[in-house]
């Protein structure tokens, strides 16, 4: 054993794995630009800006945009409490940490030239990589 | 063989990783890979295989010989 890493709150520290990981849960369709203006779901614009945004027409009719504004430590999801409570059940970010993490561990096992072996303990799920 | 473990909770997205079988401080290179991807730990700590010394064996070569 030699460290120990970990990560209670998952910031979205990579542009590529967030996109990679938007994609996983659904949403392909990523507007990208510098402070893009975010909309509520009767068209009004929101004062949040955003660099990466999900236009709501891909979220659900009731759903207002979804941005990630960029931040020193990463991307931070700006979403409304609405599309927090409803979107896949609820575990909208959770399930984006879930997917961001896989696609971490992906690009870890690449860079490493390693080999990955995955299993479920319980809840959990174990990934182990060997290099 | 060195290795590292991913633990993933599904529920909450929340990671963990371990980094195991590299004694001394090599293992921060992995740590920084890490870091590259998933931003600043919320918790880090060395375990005590960091500490260790990665044991260096001296060659000997014979003079006048390559």
């Amino acid at each position: 054993m030699s460290k120990y890493l970990v990560y209670p709150e998952l910031v979205f520290k990579d542009r590529r794995l967030l996109l990679a990981a938007l994609a996983d849960l659904g949403y392909a369709e990523v507007e990208e630009g510098e402070a893009l203006p975010l909309y509520g779901y009767q068209g009004d614009r929101r004062s949040e800006t955003a660099e990466l945004v999900v236009r709501r027409r891909y979220l659900g009719s009731a759903s207002n945009d979804l941005g990630f504004a960029r931040s020193s430590g990463g991307f931070v999801p700006i979403i409304s409490e609405y599309d927090q409570r409803v979107l896949h059940g609820g575990h909208l970010l959770a399930q984006l940490r879930t997917a961001y993490s896989e696609r971490v561990v992906e690009a870890v096992t690449r860079r490493l030239h390693g080999t990955a072996r995955r299993s479920v303990e319980g809840s959990l799920v174990k990934i182990t990589v060997r290099f | 063989m060195p290795e590292i473990e991913f633990t993933i909770d599904p529920e909450t997205g929340a990671l963990e990783l371990h980094v195991k079988g590299i004694a001394g401080p090599a293992c921060d290179d992995v740590a920084k890979l890490a870091k590259e991807l998933l931003g600043e730990p919320g918790q880090e700590r060395q375990t005590a295989e960091y500490y260790l010394r990665p044991r260096v064996r001296p060659q000997l070569r014979p003079r006048g010989g390559q």
